[in-house]
């Protein structure tokens, strides 16, 4: 198994492979190999998703991603579109 | 009517019988596609834990005809009799059960659980434990009116025992009738002929087909997952090109990126493409399920690792708080012939062992991985929670934690566990769908001495009592925290 952490300013769904997973901050496990990660919604963060390569992972030292807030004027209406 | 006419009806008979016999079609998806409601296990949502989700529990039932079946009855059996909890809160342990995979022989015992609920308990035994399903078949095929539709390219042996299956076993319940009771979840297993791929009945593995699962009869799939090379004809569905709005799951499209890191989620990913239509008509034929997995426990390991799988989302959001898996293995181990004979093997020696041989060498490398997958978790737990008590101690930052320590439990029971001479005897039963109603009451009574006796399902049964706290044990012989 492989261990990942999404960091996040809050706490917010996280979403890996398109399903919904658990929420930000805290340790989640995953098979080994390519996975695309996003959160939910309110779709106020950055990037929109990220496509990690899980491998040499470990409990104590997993796997760490960040998605950023944005700022209102930044925000989309959906995610994709211009703000 | 002259004995020349009525011949000449029975020969026009025969040819319009010959010419209309086909085997029931699945249907298409219909041209909106699937809604995302067919039959799959319940959506779950982060910030809502459904408290069924607590103890979850899922068991496995091998293949073995009637044997597996009656073994497996059994294991329900005693399940329904344990009750946990505390005063005010008694809940049989059989009420916990979420989901319920099954091969072969197995597959009636779990679809039938599935579709039945409590009333398996009432009907079940009659229904199909003591009858003699095997001379039913024969005599089916003895029938001139199924001897004629044999005759058919398109409907064969199987295809009888299907029909057997869904109307005097079954009362042509199809997967919506399944879907309605929501839990135990229900995987019945084939094996595809083409790769040897396994199959899960399923609207996840139908999506692929671009097929409803829906109406499909649930007979039929327990055909599918017991139809035994040789014996039995394999069972076929049509591939449709895919319905609209039909994307490849991003779990199948990730897993196909990187093969060399992870080769079983690739040929995973691979294989649900390969059930997929292309421009020409497709068709999959299936056998019995246990050509690749005998135990059935790869849906519910697939369940486990796989990102799209049910146990793995509830672990990772903090659901599961005690996982708890139960495989009923009635694999047997017959006195060796072959190895005391100077001859080569004939044919049907060679025929028999090539199809049975696999299901049993597949087995135990698949209960290890299970096993090892289960003490993975609990070191990563453990290692975390230890580090933080440490840190603690130096008012030092801790590590992230896992949203819920969890507690994990494996339970296999086999013939295995049996005292000798009652192991031996066991070992010896054949496979087949019609067994002495004798054995039938040993093999229900025996499943519920192994889960007595079993040092795993006893350490399982105080922590749920809560006479242990948990962690509590270690050092105790068990696969169980």
């Amino acid at each position: 198994m492989e261990y990942l952490i999404v960091g996040f300013p809050g706490t917010r769904e996280v979403r890996v492979d398109g399903v919904p997973h658990g929420r930000t901050n805290i340790v989640m496990q995953f098979e080994a190999g390519i996975h695309v990660v996003t959160l939910g919604p309110p779709w106020n963060f950055a990037p929109l998703e990220q496509k990690i390569l899980l491998y040499n992972t470990a409990a104590l030292d997993p796997y760490r991603i960040d998605f950023r807030i944005l700022p209102p004027a930044s925000i989309p209406i959906s995610p994709g579109s211009p703000p | 009517m002259t004995s020349r006419a009525r011949l000449g009806a029975l020969v026009l008979l025969s040819i319009v019988a010959v010419g209309c016999a086909h085997y029931p079609l699945n249907a298409p998806l219909p041209p909106t596609g699937d809604t995302g409601t067919g039959y799959r296990f319940p959506a779950m949502a982060v910030d809502k834990p459904d408290p069924a989700d607590e103890v979850f529990v899922c068991l496995s039932f091998s293949g073995g005809g009637t044997r597996a079946a009656a073994f497996a009855y059994g294991a329900l059996l005693r399940l329904k009799d344990i009750e946990i909890g505390r005063a005010g809160s008694r809940r049989s342990l059989l009420d916990e059960v979420d989901c319920v995979a099954g091969i072969s022989g197995g597959a009636f015992t779990a679809a039938y659980y599935g579709l039945n609920g409590p009333d398996t308990f009432r009907s079940f035994y009659d229904r199909f434990l003591v009858r003699n399903i095997q001379q039913e078949l024969i005599l089916s095929t003895l029938n001139p009116v199924n001897l004629a539709r044999l005759a058919s390219p398109y409907f064969s042996r199987i295809d009888l025992a299907a029909e057997l299956y869904d109307t005097s076993v079954f009362e042509g319940a199809t997967y919506a009738a399944l879907m309605a009771r929501r839990r135990p979840f229900i995987v019945l297993h084939a094996t595809s002929m083409a790769n040897g791929a396994p199959f899960e009945f399923t609207q996840d593995e139908f999506d692929f087909l671009g097929s409803d699962l829906g109406a499909f009869h649930v007979g039929r799939a327990a055909a599918a997952s017991s139809a035994f090379p040789f014996l039995l004809s394999p069972v076929s569905l049509k591939s449709y090109p895919p319905a609209a709005g039909f994307g490849i799951p991003p779990a199948v499209s990730a897993a196909l990126e990187t093969r060399e890191l992870n080769p079983s989620r690739y040929a995973w990913a691979r294989q649900r493409l390969d059930l997929m239509a292309g421009k020409e008509e497709k068709w999959l034929h299936l056998l019995d399920g246990g050509l690749a997995d005998n135990i059935g426990l790869r849906s519910i390991l697939r369940a486990y690792d796989r990102s799209d799988g049910f146990i793995a989302q509830r672990i990772n959001a903090g659901h599961i708080k005690r996982l708890i898996v139960i495989a009923v293995n009635a694999r047997t181990d017959p006195p060796e012939q072959l190895s005391r004979q100077e001859r080569s093997p004939g044919l049907t020696d060679v025929f028999m062992k090539t199809a049975t041989v696999s299901m049993e060498s597949l087995s135990a490398d698949t209960i290890d991985y299970a096993i090892n997958r289960q003490s993975e978790r609990e070191q990563a737990q453990t290692n975390v929670r230890l580090c933080n008590q440490r840190l603690a101690g130096c008012g030092a930052e801790p590590f992230p934690t896992f949203a819920q320590e969890i507690r994990t439990c494996f339970v296999e029971i086999s013939f295995e566990g049996l005292p000798s001479p009652a192991r031996e005897e066991f070992l010896a039963l054949p496979t087949t769908f019609a067994l002495p109603e004798e054995t039938v009451k040993r093999l229900i009574a025996v499943a519920g001495t192994l889960l007595d006796s079993s040092p795993s399902f006893q350490k399982l049964l105080r922590a749920l009592q809560g006479e242990v706290s948990p962690g509590a044990g270690v050092g105790e012989r068990g696969n169980c925290s």
